[in-house]
C-alpha cells in the first residue's frame, strides 16, 4: 500500500510537471486542443449523417453505432492520457539518457510510459464520459452490464497499456518508437466502429491476434448485453495474458540496451 | 528549368532515404483507406441500396478514387517550410538564385510522384483483396475534366500549406501546431478525403463549396464518377481557378509581410 501511494505521489509531481510544460505554451496549447476537439465533432458528425440515412450499422441501431464510437474514444484518450510519456521515448534510448532513469530509484518502466500524461486529453476526457453516459443511458442496460462495461473498459486499457509496454520494448531493441506508436494508433482506429463490420479474416485478427475488438468493441457490447460469459472470461484472460507477456518482453528488451552514445 | 530538374531529382532521392518513414506512412494511408473501404461496404452490404445519391460501385470507387487523388494533391514536401523559417534555415535558400516557390513546388512534384507510384502499387494491391465493384470512367471530356481539377487542386493545395506554412515568421512555436490543425484535421475532412462531402446536409454543404476545400479531393472524384458534368462542371473549375489565384495572390502578400517581420535570429 505504501509502495502504491509513493508511485502515486510520483506519478502526481511528474504530471504536474508536464502540464506546467504543455500550459507555458499557450497558443500552440489552444491549437491542439482545438484540433483534437474539432476532429472529434468531425468525426460524430460524419456517423451521424451516415446513419440519418441507414438507420443502422451492421445491424446495430444508431445509438448502439454511436456508443461504439464514443467507447472508443473513451479508451483511446484515457490511453493517450496516461501513457504520453511513450511517445518521447525514443531520444532517450537513442541518446543514452535512458541511463539516467535506469540509475534512479523509480521503476524505469513506470517513469518512461508514465511519465507525462497529457493535458490536453485530460480536458477532453469529462465530456467523453459524459456523452458515454448519455448516450449509454438510451440503450437502457441493466446494472450488470453496466459494470460488466466498466470492467471490460478497464480490460481495454490494460491491453492498451500492454501495447504500449511492448513498443516501449521494441523501441529498445529497434530503436523505434514513433512509427510502431503510429502503427499501433492506426490499427485501434479501426475499432472506431464495431469490428463487426469488418470481413474475415481481418475481423479475426481484430478480435484476437490484435485485440482491438476486446480492448473497444467487447465493452461496448457487454452494455448492450451482446456478449457470452465465454467472452467476458476470455476477454480477461487475453488482457491479463497480454500485460504478463508485455512485461516479460520488457525484462528481455532491458537486457539488450547497450547504453550506446551515453 | 535545369535547376529545377536536380530538385527534382535530389527530392526523389532523399525520400528514399528515410525508407521507413516513407513506408510507414503508406501504410498509415492504406489503413486509413481499409476503415473507409469497410464502413462503405457494410452500409452498402445490399448490392441494390442507392443511398446519397451513390450505388454500391460508385461509393466504392470513390473510396478507391481517395487513394489516387490523395497521393497526387495532398502529397507535398512544402509543410517542411514552416521548419526552414522557424529554424532560420530559409536564409541559405533565400541567398541562392533560385525561386523558393519553385524550389518547393519542384519537390512537392517530385513526392506526388513518388507517392502516385506508391499509390497504385496499393491501389492494385487492394482491388486484388476486397475485389470492389468499380466504375470505369470512359467519357473522354469527364477525364479531361478530372486532371483538369487534379491540377487546380495541386496549386491550391500548395497555397494552402505555403500560408499555413508562413505562420513560424509571427509565431515559431506555432509550426508543427498549424499543420495539425489546418493540413491534418480541416484540410483531411473538408476535402472529402474521409467522406463524399454530400452525405451532409444541404446547408453545411453550401457553405463548404464557397470553401476552396471541397475542390482538393471531392471535386475532382465527382468529376471522375461523372455526378458533375456539363455547366455544373464549369462552374466548379470557375472556382477552382478563383481559389487558385486567389490563394496565390493572398499567400505572396502574406509571404511578403512575413519576410518583414523576419528577424532570422539565432543566424
Amino acid at each position: 500500500m505504501k509502495k502504491i501511494l509513493r508511485y502515486l505521489n510520483i506519478w502526481w509531481i511528474m504530471s504536474r510537471n508536464s502540464f506546467s510544460i504543455f500550459l507555458s505554451l499557450k497558443l500552440s496549447f489552444l491549437i491542439f486542443l482545438t484540433g483534437k476537439i474539432l476532429r472529434f465533432i468531425f468525426f460524430i458528425s460524419f456517423l451521424f449523417f451516415i446513419l440519418q440515412g441507414t438507420k443502422t450499422l451492421a445491424g446495430y441501431t444508431s445509438n448502439q453505432a454511436i456508443f461504439f464510437f464514443l467507447t472508443f474514444n473513451l479508451v483511446d484518450v484515457m490511453a493517450q492520457f496516461l501513457f504520453r510519456e511513450a511517445y518521447r521515448f525514443r531520444p532517450l534510448v537513442v541518446s543514452g539518457d535512458f541511463d539516467l532513469i535506469l540509475v534512479k530509484p523509480v521503476n524505469a518502466l513506470f517513469r518512461v510510459l508514465m511519465g507525462g500524461a497529457d493535458v490536453l486529453d485530460l480536458i477532453t476526457i469529462p465530456p467523453i464520459i459524459f456523452a458515454v453516459y448519455y448516450v449509454g443511458r438510451l440503450l437502457s442496460p441493466t446494472t450488470a452490464h453496466t459494470v460488466l462495461f466498466l470492467l471490460l473498459i478497464i480490460n481495454g486499457l490494460l491491453i492498451a497499456t500492454a501495447f504500449h509496454i511492448a513498443v516501449l520494448a521494441l523501441g529498445i531493441i529497434t530503436l523505434e518508437v514513433d512509427h510502431t506508436i503510429m502503427i499501433y494508433r492506426d490499427i485501434t482506429n479501426l475499432g472506431r466502429f464495431p469490428v463487426d463490420i469488418y470481413k474475415q479474416p481481418l475481423q479475426g485478427i481484430l478480435t484476437y491476434l490484435i485485440p482491438v475488438g476486446i480492448m473497444v468493441t467487447l465493452p461496448a457490447k457487454a452494455l448492450m448485453g451482446l456478449v457470452t460469459p465465454w467472452g467476458i472470461v476470455s476477454s480477461f484472460v487475453l488482457g491479463i495474458v497480454a500485460i504478463i507477456l508485455s512485461l516479460r518482453f520488457w525484462s528481455f528488451a532491458l537486457t539488450k540496451y547497450s547504453s550506446a552514445s551515453s | 528549368m535545369k535547376k529545377y530538374l536536380s530538385v527534382f531529382k535530389i527530392s526523389f532521392a532523399q525520400e528514399f532515404a528515410y525508407r521507413l518513414n516513407f513506408i510507414m506512412w503508406r501504410v498509415r494511408n492504406v489503413m486509413q483507406i481499409i476503415l473507409v473501404f469497410f464502413l462503405w461496404d457494410t452500409v452498402f452490404s445490399n448490392p441494390g441500396r442507392v443511398l446519397f445519391g451513390y450505388d454500391r460501385a460508385k461509393i466504392l470507387t470513390y473510396v478507391f478514387g481517395i487513394m489516387i487523388v490523395k497521393s497526387l494533391v495532398l502529397s507535398a514536401r512544402a509543410a517542411d517550410v514552416a521548419g526552414d523559417i522557424y529554424r532560420g534555415d530559409i536564409m541559405n535558400h533565400l541567398l541562392k538564385p533560385m525561386s523558393y516557390f519553385k524550389f518547393w513546388f519542384t519537390r512537392d512534384i517530385s513526392s506526388k510522384a513518388l507517392n502516385l507510384l506508391f499509390a497504385v502499387g496499393e491501389f492494385a494491391f487492394l482491388f486484388i483483396i476486397l475485389r470492389p465493384p468499380f466504375f470505369l470512367q470512359t467519357d473522354l471530356l469527364a477525364l479531361f475534366g478530372f486532371f483538369l481539377s487534379i491540377a487546380l487542386a495541386i496549386f491550391i493545395y500548395f497555397n494552402l500549406l505555403f500560408m499555413t506554412s508562413s505562420i513560424p515568421f509571427w509565431a515559431p512555436e506555432l509550426g508543427w501546431g498549424s499543420h495539425f490543425l489546418i493540413t491534418a484535421i480541416v484540410i483531411e475532412f473538408l476535402s472529402g478525403s474521409l467522406f463524399p462531402i454530400d452525405i451532409l446536409p444541404l446547408t453545411i454543404q453550401k457553405i463548404l463549396f464557397i470553401s476552396p476545400f471541397p475542390y482538393l479531393i471531392f471535386f475532382p472524384i465527382q468529376v471522375y464518377l461523372g455526378r458533375i458534368s456539363g455547366s455544373v462542371l464549369l462552374g466548379g473549375l470557375a472556382i477552382s481557378l478563383f481559389w487558385a489565384i486567389t490563394l496565390w495572390l493572398v499567400m505572396n502578400f502574406i509571404w511578403n509581410k512575413g519576410l518583414r517581420a523576419y528577424q532570422a535570429s539565432g543566424r
